[in-house]
């Protein structure tokens, strides 16, 4: 009952949110999510709404899925809260990727935007030359973002701490480097990509269903959200199995866990391949679904706002992600004075959570290896 | 000496263990029999915990073998020795505090445990009735310490006292039931009852099990005087005396390294 | 290639190699004292720099004419600033997250750097675009033996081997260096024995921040340009150079900045001379490979950090 009620208003702000197109239609929803949220923790409704999520997640994700559905369904001819509503998915994917790294096993990768670049170079350069299926060239984009990282393998493997972060670190100011020099793959201009087409559906057109016109960035965000639910489900299940077990253990104590049997090298392979094969598959249906990538959208700055996004959702939670992407890429586009201030508001923000609230806005809770099993042991 | 009745469990011959021009381990002769209960004594920094550190792999030995069930082990990585049947304890904790008891304990098993990513990603079935044994099997170890605690099971490691984090970390060492324990001053930090608890416990659950070695550091001599067999005592990674505790006691150069120490 | 561009490479290089290293140096001194790193310090030297250029105009402004006197305003003011946005950072940001895990500093002081810039930017008229740096060092070229040698070019270059020769001073033989040195060594023990810790912390992180700043003006006065973002190029450029050589390390620092100034020369001429494909545009991605490569086959640095972990 909590939860359904949550979930309603959760749903009308961000229809509001996604909607609203002044300013003072974005403060106003400020004063009513501030006022909701004051008395919903004055009715200790928070609590139990914490409770309740945790123990029904099921019907949490399923809540959720509805939900964006819902949205999808109310913009469904409004280009910009789409597109917007796409990129948080994919954004929100690529986190997922990034998740296993720095919230499991620990390794910080400073590159996440590049490795989201090299899934959208790839799907940009496929997709011009060749004829391969639109399907095969977005896996094709997170295979090339994965084989890339397996290159940083060895120095990723035998740093460790401020040692490992150069190396990630490099490798940003180089990709960005490298593509903007480079001239076959447009150079500072960037290249464009054509719209994503499964099985003669071209999802770069609008379409109409039950009467009802759509434009075709639906397709996207359906399609988004697909390869979204399909990410959280993999690094649900990596957390919750053996291999989550020992990747925690490597990031919090490598010697005790490598005294109890479980390889360092192989967890930390396992996690960096795997984080970076979700990220460069966001970066490819990202490429798609714009249309057009240059270099600027993959800086070392668009590295550490996806970091942001990790630390502000709460790191090693991977519901966190979510209201994170939606906040730190809707809010900028909403406050249009903010544009020009996005960055220095990134910044600060993620300043005074690292010194106020290092555990972000969902901490990571307990392990639960199976919370839907009938038999849950844990009463 | 003592007449050797079978073939030593574990034997380091001509240890020596080098940082620097620091030497740790001098050439150092152990043995420790199928079953007993071995005290490894001597001052600070006389290259107890080095030793320990050496068997289990985490420091490669200048010189010298190491035999562990006839099958030299000298050279393996930590994780050959875990499958070989060696765990150990920290002298200083290391669980993994943001982790649940469970996770702590159930990470000692990963040699039973099956960590193929297929069988972790895609066989959830088959993954659940592997889960539900091992919560049934640390459910258990954990009673066998302490009723509370196993009812602790789904609580993060951070919350539990002293003696219960001290009582996890011998559970994950003992849950592969291992053939060799080595325990590092499990005394450290805690009172004298809590120490004479959790040993009583650990020789209670050694009977359960097919009984195992131990090898155990200790600076708590009613401690060693109660639980071992045989002591070894060592002095700048030498060993100095070997025998039973009343033997030591009276030895002339075990007085010796001690004065002044206690 | 004749001697006379040689010559210009060479100096260029050297002049390249010593700005990293000073900034480097900020890293390594940082790192010592803390055990972090402070990843604002290249943005705090861009401030830096762009603090000498409005008092470039308050100079002119009061009609200050002669370049010697308004050089030496511009570096002490910028010293003064630098040193205590630097004391600052370390005050309210690195301080309070001592307990912390060591990469959450590393990521506020990201973000601070991320501050500090777009700050610069939004802030200071026409921000976005390069600012002009005046060139206040005499032009004049001296002829030697068939190569022109720029004054200016040299002064920067003894000014800069000066001012790290007297930091490496300080540090091996004043008080101040000693109680550094002290601090670097054991925190704890350093307070016990006396030492006000939190003031020794804050003047190191002054002192590596003011010396990076010197890096920046010197940079502006060799490319009479300045741009908001030259710090984080110069940031990632001086940790690079801090962690190849081994971070706490003074001598690692130094030898970083030049390799990664030799590094990229190598990319910008020598490459390009022996494969025609390659164009020196490259220069940036080639030097950052190879520190990659190095940092994976000396995963603590070339001069080795001393560490043993204890079990």
């Amino acid at each position: 009952m909590p939860l359904g009620v949550a979930m309603l208003v959760l749903l009308a702000l961000s229809w509001a949110l996604l909607g609203a197109e002044t300013q003072t239609e974005v403060f106003g929803l400020f004063g009513v999510t501030a006022v909701i949220a004051v008395i919903a923790s004055r009715l200790k409704f928070t609590e139990s709404l914490g409770r309740v999520a945790v123990e029904h997640e099921r019907a949490v994700s399923i809540a959720c899925v509805v939900g964006i559905l819902i949205l999808m369904a109310l913009f469904h001819e409004d280009h910009f809260p789409l597109l917007l509503l796409g990129s948080v998915l994919l954004y929100a994917t690529a986190c997922l990727g990034l998740n296993i790294q720095f919230g499991y096993v620990g390794i910080v990768n400073f590159a996440g935007a590049s490795f989201f670049g090299i899934g959208a170079y790839t799907t940009a350069v496929l997709a011009s030359h060749t004829a391969m299926p639109h399907l095969l060239i977005l896996a094709a984009g997170g295979v090339m973002a994965a084989l890339v990282g397996c290159v940083l393998l060895l120095p990723v493997l035998r740093t460790r701490g401020h040692y490992g972060a150069l190396v990630t670190i490099a490798f940003a100011t180089l990709f960005r480097s490298f593509l903007e020099v480079n001239d076959t793959l447009g150079g500072p201009q960037g290249l464009k990509i054509p719209s994503l087409q499964f099985f003669g559906w071209d999802l770069g057109e609008g379409l109409i269903f039950g009467g009802v016109e759509f434009s075709f960035y639906a397709n996207y965000v359906f399609f988004a959200l697909l390869l979204c639910m399909a990410a959280y489900v993999c690094v649900r299940r990596v957390e919750r199995s053996w291999l989550g077990v020992a990747m925690d253990m490597v990031r919090t104590d490598e010697i005790a866990a490598s005294v109890f049997g479980i390889s360092i090298a192989r967890q930390k392979i396992i996690a960096f391949v795997l984080g970076n094969l979700l990220v460069g598959i966001a970066g490819a249906a990202y490429g798609m679904m714009t249309n057009y990538i240059a270099p600027n959208n993959f800086t070392f700055a668009d590295s550490l706002i996806l970091v942001s996004m990790l630390l502000l959702g709460g790191i090693g939670n991977p519901l966190g992600v979510f209201p994170a992407a939606a906040l730190i890429l809707i809010l900028p586009e909403k406050l249009q004075f903010i544009q020009e201030y996005r960055f220095l508001l990134y910044g600060t923000v993620i300043i005074f959570i690292l010194l106020f609230r290092a555990q972000g806005l969902l901490p990571r809770g307990i392990r639960r290896f199976f919370p839907c099993a009938e038999n849950d042991p844990r009463q | 000496m003592i007449p050797v009745s079978d073939e030593p469990l574990l034997r380091a011959e001509k240890l020596t263990m080098r940082f620097g021009g620091l030497v740790a381990l001098d050439a150092l002769d152990i043995e420790v029999r199928p079953r007993e209960i071995l005290g490894l004594l001597g001052p600070n920094g006389s290259g107890k915990t080095t030793f320990f550190n050496v068997v289990t792999g985490l420091y490669a030995a200048s010189s010298g073998t190491i035999t562990f069930e006839g099958r030299n082990i000298s050279g393996l990585s930590p994780q050959a020795v875990y499958q070989a049947g060696i765990t150990r304890t920290f002298q200083r904790s290391r669980l993994s505090l943001s982790l649940s008891v469970f996770d702590n304990v159930a990470v000692g098993n990963s040699r039973m445990l099956d960590h193929g990513i297929i069988h972790n990603l895609f066989c959830r079935k088959a993954l659940l009735a592997e889960y539900e044994r091992t919560v049934e099997q640390v459910r258990t170890l954990l009673a066998t310490f302490n009723a509370a605690l196993a009812g602790k099971l789904f609580h993060s490691a951070a919350g539990l006292s002293m003696i219960d984090r001290r009582r996890v970390e011998i559970c994950r060492a003992l849950i592969s039931e291992p053939r060799l324990l080595l325990l590092d001053e499990p005394s450290a930090g805690m009172t004298h009852d809590e120490t004479a608890e959790l040993m009583d416990d650990i020789m209670h659950v050694r009977e359960k099990l097919a009984p195992f070695s131990v090898v155990i550091i200790e600076h708590e001599m009613n401690v060693i005087q109660r639980t071992t067999e045989r002591c070894v005592v060592l002095n700048y990674g030498k060993k100095i005396a070997e025998g039973s505790y009343a033997e030591i006691t009276v030895n002339a150069d075990v007085r010796a390294a001690y004065l002044g120490q206690e | 290639m004749s001697l006379d561009i040689f010559s210009q490479y060479l100096i260029n290089c050297l002049m390249l190699g010593m700005i990293y290293a000073m900034v480097a140096v900020g890293f390594t001194l940082f790192f010592g004292v803390l055990d972090v790193i402070q990843f604002a310090h290249g943005d705090v030297l861009m401030a830096g720099g762009f603090g000498a250029l409005v008092a470039y105009a308050a100079t002119q402004a009061v009609g200050i004419a002669n370049s010697w006197v308004q050089l030496l305003l511009m570096v002490v003011s910028t010293t003064v600033m630098t040193a205590a946005l630097g004391a600052l950072v370390a005050r309210f940001l690195v301080l309070p997250l001592r307990n912390a895990p060591p990469l959450n500093t590393l990521l506020i002081t990201l973000m601070m750097g991320m501050v500090l810039r777009e700050a610069v930017r939004l802030v200071y008229p026409n921000g976005s675009n390069p600012q002009p740096f005046p060139s206040l060092l005499p032009h004049d070229a001296w002829r030697v033996g068939g190569l022109d040698l720029r004054v200016d070019s040299l002064i920067l270059l003894v000014v800069g081997l000066l001012l790290i020769a007297g930091l490496h001073l300080l540090i091996t033989r004043s008080k101040l260096g000693l109680a550094i040195r002290a601090v670097a060594q054991d925190g704890e023990t350093a307070r016990v024995m006396g030492i006000n810790f939190n003031r020794i912390v804050l003047l190191t992180f002054g002192l590596g921040s003011a010396m990076g700043a010197l890096g920046g003006v010197m940079r502006g006065l060799y490319y009479t340009e300045i741009t908001f973002d030259v710090g984080l190029l110069l940031g990632v450029i001086g940790f690079a150079a801090a962690i190849l050589g081994g971070l706490g390390n003074l001598y690692g620092a130094i030898l970083g900045g030049f390799l990664f100034a030799v590094l990229q020369a190598i990319g910008a001429v020598a490459l390009p001379v022996l494969l025609p494909d390659f164009p020196s545009a490259y220069k940036d991605v080639f030097a950052f490979t190879v520190v990659i490569v190095l940092i994976g086959w000396k995963p603590t640095g070339l001069i080795a950090e001393k560490t043993s972990e204890r079990v």
